[in-house]
């Protein structure tokens, strides 16, 4: 296990030092942004506006800022207090939030592989057939519509149409359906595209045909031959997947209402709530890189070519 | 990796795919609530001192109360709730309010309008059954008047004596001071805890001032000067004793300081300077503010304000009580379990970006007449996402509707969906600073041009009225003069005396900027289009989001801008005193002497109806002039289920929580 | 060749000459097909890749002769009459909005007028006298400012104004009614989706060909080099993917559109949509720079290389001239599969509000509106249907075509 725990090494490294560049980028971006996060539409008076940086310590230089914020997340673990909502820490905020977007986001993950790796064994078992072609095209027609156009429909739809649904909220396995599988449909359509070339491709090898001249069932010689190696395109799309899922869910958050993660990203940057903006940078860009490295290790274990000294 | 562990993998891959599939369905349920309405926005906070904006002004109402309250005229209820009085609407469909007794139970008014004298409810109670005293107001005022708290809004307390040099902490030689030492037991603290000391500040000492770099930018001349202003030396007299105090730590040797002297030059400094965190003037000496018994609170106002019992039922008047912020922090008092209110409703329960659920208060006064036993106020933004809500009943009132389906709302059998006519304007304001708008021939024309009747006919469609002044109809006694009405012909006449006419290059290009929304940018294409055709100017339209939007209208960087402007408190002021020169909302460069002197003469006119002539005069300078287009009157959009009784449509468009009952 | 063959000395006879001249016959038919060819005769077979191609073909020169069709003003909104107009036929006339107060309602008779105008100041200013030629000359400038084409399309470059003009001498004031409605301000749909057309496929193409620029040099110059270069290269690409760059985006553009820097731009004669594509490229160029890497290296060590080596090719050539053009097969498989994901990553913009700004129109803006339009009390299909299928079969055929081409420039894919 030496090359586990050497690969484990390296990639400890290569998070920490991405996270803190990142770290660093977005703290110098987020300040070039003209207008700080005290501005409001009624002017404040600028005596109460230093007053209101000077807690904040916004008055202090640059760097002292940085390297206050750098020690009390890493000696705290602390993004401290959010600029805007004025009764919660970062923190605070991403432990409600993070549970939400992560159930949203697995969801909708669980579905796009099942429904995906189903549809692309069928089209590619059942190759130029009338199931294959329609399967396909409506695939595609997955990928080329974007989430949103997809999530509006789909409520006037389900929600209004049949009345199986409701509109909007968190707090219920029937609140969650729409939105997972809006989200999930694009990367599900993909998985599919993925899945049948894997197949295809996999299906003309030796050692099916070895296989099934063994005399094995159809559905063994699939399901235990040819789908591990049909997987492996499959799995190394998953990081970028993820990385999709997470932005999509940016857009499901506010058209479903869902009170996760996503919302606050995107209104903390445009807010310039920087505490908080920095905090969702930094969860994202850390499930990210735990997703890739999750992903680069099922690699190794689905592919024997692969080595895990090699990652 | 061993063979074992592959085979293995994919299993561990399966178990940990369910787990986490388990654990992403499995959701506490909530037992619904009796109403539920859409708030738009996240609540920033629920601490009345730090507070702005719509949403949380909803929020805070229902947790706290003021001296007075608003309530609509002729509004009547039995001690048990029963409605004994349903007011009448006027023509518009909106019920006049008035400040109607809250924590205060009457005021006496001195002969000079000068000194309130409330009298508080003997019941009044916190909601964890501590009684509420007079110093309860004394304490919160003093909180959202201290620099430390910061808050946004406290010049809305600056209408009290000495309340603005508190907050700006301008102490000048001879006045009552109070320092706090910076020995504060916990320094997390945000509210005074150090031992403060108290005197008369008899002398100033100050080291040189610093010479302003020629290359220094403003924003570092400002930070020379904060810290030059840090070294000053205050010298107290307290009683017979004489000490010095420093916000700066121990600065070795005063040699080269200039010393002001209240009196006695022959005064020297004190051997010892004690470091004090604020140099303040002593609130209790200076500010118009006391408890002269549990239940007596005296305010004394620098001006004759009309409106100032309306303003006690703004939220930044709202008392909070001192024990629970003292022993928690800020800001972990304002957290549900920790929270201790005194308005009709306390909080249960807060999840952020869906819903804050606030439970009837039992300690409060007048309980017995609050119908609505929980409430949940959705906090989320889309507007459609709120309407579906609406429309399958799991919401009972939203407070804003997508505007491209108004006129199917508008439509609907329920007729639920009534705008009446709000106090907020919407505007343009035009910089002139800069070409072509620092012409006051392009201003009238660029007003003329616009087919206001239009735009509410067509693109806002809520029955929106055309502005043609900035302060919207239906203030009592207040008669807006009128600015210049579409015309393209009139419009094209006043163009040709700009100085900009038939020059080489033509009208320069005015730029619309607008911050990112559907409806501010619809209106914004459809003016571009009216002045491209009617005047020929070119009009480029510029969005940026909120932010960088205040950012470039707080430095004048736009030339055309739009704006909304809700007020304060129901009085033309509000819109009128904005303008005066440098202005800190004023914001377009525009400066006119006979304004501001309009402007100081209503603020000093005892008699309320000259007042109201001062105000009209000076606004028909503004319609005159021109600095800022008047577009429309906003109309509410807010939704209500029919089951809702006691939803009063007003101009200031608020709906307390303790007015409605749901009738089955 | 086989006359020269037989002119030689040692020439075999005659009959060997016909075999040999056979032979070459038939290995000349083999060698004619080069990758390109085969890779182009295999992609003739995939049916659904050829007519996403037509299709392609057919967009593109949609969007690039817009100006040159009979449709209404993309811009020109008639609030009184045309708000909401389902899909209809009643016949159109350009420039009859009465508050346009165009000569007899016809945009050909003001234009007519318009440049008579023109004409009339520009034969005045030969004539006159000095004195009088500063008068001229403001009158016309205020002239120009009155240009009805200008009113009808939002600041007109001359290339577009001149196929303007050949529209209007063409087709007059005819247009294609509004076959496929009006959205809230009484625009004619047809004739945004078509605009939209414009700005879509130019971010899409723009913002590819940026991060193809950066991707492909930054893959081949890695993947030639090698060693600790590469490892370097290699994991900033790995830091930039974990990057949640959406953020960045909106930090850039909010940046780059405050009013200093914004002007600093203009002068430079950048606008925002230029950021746009160079951004957005900026972002997409990760994959493309890994795949290319991939190529290089499995290419650097074949005999060609070596022989530019040895006849003293410098590195910059090696990479650029010839490892670069043989990687070309996979690129364009990835352009073709990045087109539709900036597209997209436009819409997504859009949503956010951060996408191009009015009068301008994208696709994405208009499917964002028309999304705006889907409620459960009013459904403006029209809106979301015509736009959203116009972005939905782009991206399904650019999908298609990367499909086919990948298989075609497969050399597995030869024999199946």
């Amino acid at each position: 296990m030496s090359g586990f725990a050497s690969f484990a090494l390296r990639r400890a490294f290569w998070i920490v030092a991405t996270l803190w560049i990142v770290f660093t980028l977005s703290f110098i971006l987020m300040r070039l942004v003209p207008g700080g996060p005290f501005d409001e539409e009624r002017k404040v008076p600028e005596e109460i506006k230093r007053n209101i940086e000077a807690r904040y310590r916004l008055d202090q230089p640059m760097y002292v800022q940085y390297g206050e914020h750098l020690w009390r997340l890493i000696w705290h673990g602390d993004f401290g207090l959010s600029y805007k909502l004025g009764d919660y820490s970062v923190n605070g905020v991403i432990a409600e939030g993070f549970p939400v977007s992560a159930s949203l986001g697995i969801f909708a993950m669980v579905f796009a592989i099942t429904l995906g790796t189903t549809a692309g064994v069928v089209s590619a078992v059942r190759r130029h057939s009338f199931l294959d072609n329609s399967l396909m095209t409506t695939a595609t027609l997955g990928i080329a519509v974007p989430n949103f156009v997809l999530a509006s429909l789909a409520i006037v739809l389900f929600v209004f149409t049949l009345k199986l649904l409701p509109a909007a909220g968190w707090g219920s396995l029937k609140q969650l359906v729409l939105p997972a599988v809006c989200l999930g449909a694009p990367y599900a359509a993909y998985i599919a595209r993925l899945t049948r070339t894997g197949m295809l491709e996999v299906l003309g090898r030796d050692f099916v045909r070895t296989a099934y001249a063994k005399g094995l069932s159809e559905r063994r010689v699939i399901v235990r031959h040819a789908l591990r190696g049909a997987l492996v395109p499959v799995v190394s799309y998953l990081g970028p997947a993820t990385a999709g899922i997470l932005t999509g869910s940016l857009v499901l958050e506010s058209i479903f209402a869902l009170p996760g993660m996503g919302s606050h990203f995107i209104e903390a940057a445009l807010q310039r709530d920087y505490t908080m903006a920095m905090g969702m940078v930094m969860v994202y860009t850390l499930l990210l890189l735990v997703m890739n490295t999750l992903v680069d290790l099922s690699y190794a274990v689905l592919d024997p070519r692969v080595s895990i000294e090699k990652l | 990796m061993s063979l074992n562990a592959r085979n293995v993998y994919p299993y561990i891959v399966l178990v940990l795919g369910i787990a986490s599939l388990v654990w992403a369905v499995s959701f506490g349920t909530l037992p619904p609530a009796d109403f539920a309405f859409h708030n738009g926005d996240e609540v920033k906070t629920v601490d009345p001192s730090k507070a702005t904006g719509q949403p949380e002004h909803r929020v805070i109402t229902a947790l706290f109360e003021g001296l007075y309250r608003e309530w609509p005229f002729g509004y009547e209820l039995d001690e048990e709730g029963n409605i004994v009085n349903y007011p009448e609407p006027d023509e518009n469909g909106n019920y006049p309010l008035e400040a109607a007794p809250g924590v205060a139970e009457s005021s006496d008014l001195s002969d000079d309008g000068r000194i309130y004298t409330f009298h508080l409810r003997a019941e009044a109670k916190w909601s964890d059954g501590s009684p509420f005293v007079a110093n309860d107001f004394v304490w919160s005022w003093r909180r959202t008047l201290h620099p430390e708290t910061a808050s946004q809004y406290a010049y809305q307390l600056w209408y009290l004596k000495g309340a603005k040099e508190y907050t700006l902490a301008d102490v000048k030689l001879g006045d009552p001071i109070e320092a706090e030492l910076s020995d504060r037991p916990r320094p997390d603290q945000t509210f005074p805890r150090g031992t403060i000391r108290r005197g008369k500040l008899v002398g100033i000492a100050r080291p040189p001032e610093p010479q302003p770099a020629s290359d220094a930018s403003d924003e570092n001349q400002e930070d020379v000067d904060t810290a030059w202003k840090k070294r000053w030396v205050y010298v107290v007299e307290q009683g017979s004793e004489v000490a010095a105090f420093s916000k700066a730590e121990a600065s070795d040797g005063w040699t080269d300081f200039v010393i002001d002297w209240l009196d006695d030059e022959s005064r020297q400094l004190p051997a010892t300077v004690a470091t004090c965190l604020y140099m303040l003037p002593d609130f209790e000496a200076t500010v118009g503010v006391k408890a002269t018994d549990e239940h007596t609170l005296v305010v004394t106002l620098n001006n004759r304000t009309p409106f100032f019992l309306h303003l006690t039922t703004f939220y930044p008047l709202f008392p909070v009580n001192r024990q629970c912020v003292e022993t928690h922090g800020t800001p972990a008092w304002t957290k549900p379990e920790n929270l201790v209110c005194n308005g009709s409703y306390k909080l249960q329960f807060r999840r952020i970006r869906d819903r804050l659920r606030v439970v009837k208060n039992p300690e409060y006064w007048g309980t017995k007449q609050v119908n609505l036993e929980t409430v949940d106020v959705l906090s989320f933004k889309s507007e459609t996402t709120a309407l579906n809500m609406y429309l399958t009943g799991q919401a009972d009132w939203i407070t804003d509707v997508p505007s491209a389906v108004i006129p199917q709302l508008m439509a609907r059998k329920e007729g639920d969906y009534v705008p009446t006519p709000l106090l907020i304007i919407y505007f343009y304001r035009l910089n002139v600073t800069r070409a072509p708008c620092d012409d006051v021939h392009v201003r009238r024309a660029l007003n003329m041009a616009i087919d206001k009747q239009l735009i509410c006919d067509k693109v806002t469609q809520a029955g929106q009225k055309p502005a043609r002044s900035l302060v919207p109809p239906g203030l009592p006694g207040y008669t807006s003069p009128q600015c210049g009405v579409f015309s393209v012909d009139a419009a094209k006449e006043e163009l040709k005396k700009s100085k900009y006419w038939n020059q080489p290059g033509g009208i320069p290009t005015v730029e619309i900027l607008y911050n990112t929304n559907e409806n501010h940018r619809a209106i914004a294409e459809v003016i571009q289009q009216m002045w491209k055709n009617n005047l020929g100017i070119d009009a480029e339209l510029k969005n940026s989001e909120w932010n960088t939007y205040l950012s470039s209208i707080h430095s004048k960087e736009y030339s055309v801008a739009r704006a909304g402007w809700v007020p304060d408190y129901p009085d033309a002021n509000t819109f009128i005193d904005m303008w005066i020169t440098d202005g800190e909302n004023n914001e377009t460069g525009w400066s006119n002497a006979e304004y501001d002197a309009l402007v100081q003469k209503a603020a000093e006119e005892p008699d309320a109806d000259q007042r109201l002539r001062w105000m009209e005069q000076a606004e028909a300078i503004l319609m005159d002039e021109l600095p800022v287009i008047p577009i429309y009157y906003y109309v509410s959009k807010g939704m209500v289920s029919p089951r809702v009784k006691g939803f009063f449509p007003n101009i200031q468009d608020q709906h307390p929580l303790y007015w409605m009952r749901i009738e089955e | 060749m086989a006359k020269q063959l037989s002119s030689k000395p040692d020439a075999p006879p005659d009959g060997d000459a016909a075999r040999y001249a056979a032979l070459l016959g038939e290995a000349r038919e083999l060698r004619g097909v080069s990758l390109w060819q085969d890779a182009w005769r295999r992609l003739k077979r995939n049916r659904a890749a050829v007519y996403s191609l037509y299709f392609m073909a057919l967009v593109s020169l949609l969007a690039v002769i817009v100006p040159l069709l009979p449709l209404q003003s993309p811009l020109d909104k008639d609030l009184k009459n045309r708000i909401f107009l389902a899909p209809n036929l009643a016949p159109v006339r350009l420039g009859s909005r009465a508050d346009l107060r165009f000569k007899d309602g016809s945009l050909t008779s003001e234009l007519l007028e318009f440049e008579q105008q023109i004409r009339d100041l520009k034969q005045s200013l030969k004539q006159a006298s000095e004195s009088e030629r500063a008068a001229i000359l403001q009158e016309l400038e205020a002239k120009y400012e009155t240009d009805p084409l200008a009113k009808l399309w939002h600041a007109p470059g001359p290339i577009v104004r001149f196929m303007l003009r050949v529209r209007v001498s063409l087709f007059r004031d005819w247009c294609i009614p509004s076959i496929c409605g009006t959205d809230s301000l009484g625009r004619d749909a047809l004739s945004r989706v078509c605009w939209g057309a414009r700005v879509s496929l130019i971010v899409g193409i723009i913002a590819t060909l940026v991060s193809l620029v950066i991707g492909v040099s930054y893959g081949a110059i890695s993947g030639y080099l090698g060693g600790w270069v590469d490892d370097l290269m290699m994991r900033i690409v790995d830091v930039m993917y974990s990057v949640p760059f959406i953020f960045i985006v909106i930090f850039i553009i909010t940046i780059l559109s405050a009013e200093k820097n914004k002007q600093f731009l203009d002068n430079l004669g950048i606008n925002q949509l230029v950021i746009f594509y160079i951004l957005i490229g900026a972002f997409y160029w990760l994959t493309m720079a890994r795949v290319v890497r991939g190529q290089v290296i499995s290419l650097k060590n074949e005999q060609f290389v070596d022989a530019a080596r040895v006849i003293g090719a410098g590195r910059a050539r090696i990479i650029f001239q010839h490892l670069v053009p043989n990687v070309m097969g996979i690129v364009i498989v990835y352009l073709t599969l990045t087109i539709p994901a900036v597209m997209l990553f436009e819409a997504f913009l859009s949503f956010l509000g951060l996408g191009v700004s009015p009068p301008d129109v994208s696709w994405g803006l208009l499917v964002n509106e028309g999304i705006k339009v889907i409620t459960p009390v009013k459904i403006y299909w029209w809106l979301i249907v015509f736009s959203g299928s116009a972005l939905a079969m782009t991206l399904f055929s650019l999908n298609f075509l990367g499909d086919g081409l990948r298989d075609a420039l497969d050399p597995r894919m030869k024999n199946r």
